[in-house]
């Protein structure tokens, strides 16, 4: 699958490239507007990341004009600009997540995973994973066929993991994508660790083979 | 406190007091002395009279003596005696208190001793004349300058009153000024023009001052904001790099321990960065959308948010909230003020502690257990209430009470029965 990283901090894009690599994407760079605009008029990429403030123009123009070719990218907004405006506008005029710098890039590959399974119209809008399978748009999870009862948080650490696949994932990071700016402010993730054990139960009790690993003490890992 | 017009009536009127009261002994003295003078010219007057008269008449010496002898009894204030020797005496002139008969009184005379010559023969004539007393003059001219004083002191309020009202006039418009000026208002201030020099230059110099001030004061923001918004990028390679050190196969438990605390660190300058920048934004008035919130359901959804994070301190939560109770505000807004408050309450919670949200028509409580009251003045300011033991960001009371600043409410602490209670009015 194909991802365009619009970013001009050359650091950061490359971190989010080798990241996302490694969860089998091909990723491609535009480092300012021309470059950026070119490349949304040549290709059809699965999920773009848009940073806003960009050398030689504003990323809302951009995604005016993914709009107005019609294109049906799904495109997440990366912005270190973080205002609720930026975020309304940014969704209104049809980007499909807003992510505020400074992120967990297991964060941004979990958004950009549902954003990706979200955007497929075909059948693909399920994830199977072995003898898991997950309908992203009824937001409902099957074990060998038998439908597993998941809380709110369960589903979205399940999702999580599977959008990091093989890849160590920190407890704050995790607290983080549950919680917000709570967890975050707290400085006490032991909750975190009650909705691990708790998704894990239910899928080893569904028969389910055991693929989170606790690694490192605190940190977890989805093995495939 | 003194008001600056009664300050400068006061020495004017000790001032004429002074002039007053020191006024009675002179008053007294020159009316005593133009007196005096007066009847001891009258008395030598009187007497010269007597010698020329009884000299005209050419009386024989019997009838002389005759004639005194019934003037001593008849005429007041007179008294002739011949003399024993021919020598003249010196005259003398005194004043004199005695007891008199006819006015059963003591009374003051002025009395001159003099020689007079009749018939070739000296005799001695004492004229005493009935003065004021002293006391009736002193009682007089007290009156009168009791009366003058009281007429100056009314006479001074009263121009005190008109005169410096309309000279002060501008001054007191300039205090008005100040008293209305805020720093963190858009406000423009501008003084009228006034007729005199010093109040136009304080103007000036108060406009200036004003202007410095509220030019930093923006800049400052604007510098906030700007540098949380450049942090943002910078934190932002930070945080991938370490996500992708966490990645790496060859990582030793020690390693990623490592990694995790630098992570742990970098979230507190991330949090810290976006409340600055949210401070930054509120003062900025950035929040500008407004709507109609229904706080009890909010606030219930809020609490039910937060109910996970209660176990670990086995936190007992109790809602007292009235149903439908609305604020007109930005909701973002509201939301981070419920937040910061419950955060804050479960943080600075005891274990097994307590915490009480409480809702009513223009109050909002949110209680709970603690140990010891926190500092009432350091409390909303920035970065004060930061310890190593639980390190917050520093800036959640400091929002707290900047959200409620923006919507004029009220935010008070208060410390009782081992409880911490944070009120806000609105």
């Amino acid at each position: 699958m194909k991802i365009l990283i619009i970013e001009d901090e050359t650091e950061l894009a490359n971190s989010i490239t080798t990241y996302l690599s490694g969860e089998n994407y091909v990723c491609e760079l535009a480092q300012d507007f021309g470059q950026a605009i070119d490349k949304i008029n040549l290709y059809q990429y699965d999920c773009i990341l848009l940073d806003l403030m960009l050398p030689g123009g504003d990323g809302m123009q951009i995604l005016e004009e993914l709009k107005s070719q019609n294109k049906q990218d799904g495109v997440i907004i990366i912005s270190a600009k973080n205002s609720l405006d930026d975020k309304i506008k940014g969704l209104q005029i049809g980007a499909d997540d807003y992510l505020a710098k400074p992120f967990h890039l297991s964060e941004l590959s979990a958004r950009v995973f549902s954003v990706i399974r979200r955007k497929q119209f075909t059948n693909s809008n399920i994830v199977q994973q072995n003898e898991i399978e997950i309908n992203i748009l009824a937001k409902t999870v099957l074990v060998n066929d038998i439908p597993v009862i998941l809380t709110k948080r369960e589903y979205a650490l399940l999702l999580y993991f599977i959008g990091n696949q093989n890849r160590v994932i920190s407890k704050n990071a995790l607290a983080e994508h549950l919680s917000g700016d709570i967890a975050d402010m707290l400085d006490n993730h032991d909750f975190v660790y009650s909705h691990i054990k708790n998704l894990k139960k239910k899928l080893v009790d569904a028969g389910c083979t055991n693929y989170l690993k606790s690694v490192y003490g605190t940190g977890y890992k989805w093995e495939i | 406190m003194n008001r600056l017009l009664n300050k400068s009536l006061k020495p004017l009127v000790i001032y004429a007091l002074i002039v007053l009261l020191l006024s009675i002994p002179a008053y007294y003295f020159i009316v005593d002395r133009i007196w005096a003078n007066e009847l001891d010219k009258h008395q030598y007057v009187l007497r010269d009279k007597i010698e020329s008269r009884l000299a005209k008449l050419n009386l024989p010496d019997s009838t002389v003596e005759q004639t005194i002898n019934i003037w001593n009894e008849i005429e007041p204030g007179f008294v002739l005696t011949p003399h024993a020797t021919d020598s003249v005496i010196k005259d003398s002139v005194y004043s004199t208190i005695r007891f008199d008969e006819f006015l059963q009184d003591r009374e003051q005379f002025r009395s001159l001793s003099t020689s007079v010559k009749i018939n070739n023969k000296h005799y001695r004539l004492l004229i005493e004349t009935n003065m004021e007393e002293a006391d009736e003059t002193v009682m007089a001219i007290s009156l009168a300058a009791i009366f003058f004083f009281l007429l100056l002191l009314g006479g001074f309020i009263f121009l005190i009153k008109r005169l410096s009202v309309k000279i002060w006039h501008p001054f007191y418009v300039t205090l008005d000024v100040l008293k209305s000026f805020k720093l963190n208002s858009d406000q423009q201030v501008s003084f009228e023009p006034t007729a005199i020099q010093e109040f136009n230059e304080l103007n000036d110099s108060l406009s200036k001052l004003l202007k410095r001030n509220t030019d930093s004061y923006k800049q400052q923001k604007e510098f906030t904001e700007n540098v949380s918004h450049e942090l943002q990028t910078p934190l932002a390679i930070v945080q991938s790099k370490l996500d992708l050190l966490t990645q790496h196969v060859a990582l030793t438990d020690e390693q990623y321990a490592l990694v995790e605390s630098a992570n742990t660190a970098l979230t507190r300058v991330s949090r810290i960065n976006k409340n600055l920048l949210l401070l930054a934004r509120i003062e900025n008035r950035q929040f500008v959308a407004h709507e109609q919130i229904d706080l009890s359901v909010l606030l219930e959804e809020m609490t039910d948010i937060f109910a996970e994070h209660l176990e670990r301190k086995q936190l007992i939560l109790e809602k007292r909230i009235q149903p439908a109770i609305t604020i007109e505000a930005n909701e973002v807004l509201i939301e981070v003020l419920i937040n910061n408050l419950l955060i804050n309450a479960i943080r600075h919670n005891s274990m097994e502690g307590q915490i009480i949200a409480e809702l009513s028509q223009h109050e909002l409580r949110v209680i709970n257990t603690g140990s010891h009251p926190l500092e009432k003045e350091k409390l909303f300011r920035r970065f004060s209430t930061t310890s190593t033991v639980t390190p917050g960001s520093g800036l959640g009371l400091a929002i707290i009470k900047q959200i409620c600043d923006l919507y004029q409410w009220q935010v008070s602490y208060n410390f009782t029965d081992n409880q911490h209670i944070f009120i806000i009015s609105f």
